[in-house]
């Protein structure tokens, strides 16, 4: 046989072979990898190199030496999983860097990491001043995770008191102008929902570049024609003022009636409205 | 405008509310929201028939405003 078509069969075949190899070896970034784990996928690359341009005379050798890199480290995965120990020698157990505001000069040096490094790192987790940061820890991938100061952490609803209606996910249910029938359906919405709700806004589907059904069921849509105005949803905002208006309503009734019993079913009314209104700000509003 | 024609426009408003509610109520995928909507349906109901039976009465008193 002559060696080109030997080479790419070899190659090939190699290929393939790899690439399930390289899937089994797990879904984990390349950046986020510990050091040894990325020498073990580069002795694997290196082997499948030789093995593919035939620069050894026995492919058996390479199938063992790429097997045995490729099968060490799914067991030392799975070892891993089942004791803390095994994990801690494979991958190291993070660093504490920064403790109380202070920097661990000691561990600083045993990750031999600069202080100049450091702070870049920091800065790289937007933590430009030291004196913001609580505590930072340097993970067995070499990630430096910064915990800032309470005062420093950016502000969330919780520390506003603040109560939102929870989100799930929206589902993309248009996209290029086709309507996605399993993300509809997983909604409980079917084609003739989306079609009136398109009929509603005026656009006909093949004008939708993106359309999405947000968690409350309202359709957001971006056309490809971005000359055209289309309404978006603000239907919850006018309930809202719906509620508010016919509380409003209902106050002036009990003002203005003489009848005792029809006054007091007017202000009980508008105060349980009113109670209610509340209720429902954050699901209407924000 | 008579006593009994403000009362129904805001009936017709806490009408279209709960057509509105209803519509969220049944299409929202989250739990909680669904209970939140379902408990104002149930007080924009109540509300709605103690609306109505107090037109009844302004119209039996006021007959000469009926149908306004």
């Amino acid at each position: 046989m002559q060696t080109w078509i030997q080479i790419l069969l070899s190659s090939v075949s190699l290929f393939f072979l790899m690439l399930i190899l390289i899937r089994l070896m797990g879904k984990r970034n390349i950046v986020r990898m510990t050091p040894f784990r990325f020498v073990s996928y580069i002795v694997a690359a290196v082997i499948a190199a030789i093995m593919s341009l035939n620069l050894i005379a026995n492919l058996t050798f390479g199938f063992i030496a790429l097997s045995v890199w490729v099968l060490f480290p799914i067991a030392l995965d799975y070892l891993s999983l089942k004791s803390k120990w095994v994990h801690d020698i494979v991958s190291g157990k993070e660093t504490v860097l920064i403790k109380h505001g202070k920097i661990m000069e000691e561990n600083l040096l045993q990750t031999r990491l600069t202080a100049e490094e450091l702070l870049r790192e920091l800065r790289s987790k937007n933590a430009f001043s030291l004196a913001d940061v609580e505590f930072a820890v340097m993970e067995d991938t070499g990630d430096i995770n910064v915990f800032l100061k309470s005062h420093k952490k950016p502000v969330s609803s919780y520390d506003l008191g603040m109560k939102l209606a929870p989100l799930t996910e929206p589902q993309t249910v248009i996209l290029d102008g086709n309507m996605l029938n399993e993300s509809l359906f997983s909604l409980g919405f079917n084609r003739e929902w989306l079609e009136i709700q398109l009929e509603t806004i005026g656009v006909s589907i093949d004008n939708v570049f993106i359309g999405q059904v947000d968690s409350s069921g309202d359709l957001y849509l971006d056309l490809f024609d971005d000359s055209i105005q289309i309404p978006q949803p603000k239907v919850k905002e006018m309930l809202y003022a719906n509620f508010e208006k016919s509380q409003a309503d209902l106050m002036s009734f009990s003002l203005e009636t003489k009848n005792e019993a029809a006054r007091k079913m007017y202000s009980e009314h508008a105060e349980k409205l009113e109670q209610l209104m509340e209720k429902l700000k954050p699901y209407l509003l924000r | 405008m008579t006593v009994a024609s403000q009362i129904k426009k805001t009936l017709a408003t806490l009408k279209g509310n709960q057509g509105t509610l209803r519509l969220y109520a049944l299409q929202t995928r989250d739990k909680e929201s669904k209970l939140v909507y379902n408990e104002t349906l149930e007080a924009t109901a109540q509300i709605i028939s103690d609306l109505e039976e107090r037109i009844k009465v302004l119209e039996y008193q006021e007959p000469q405003y009926k149908g306004n």
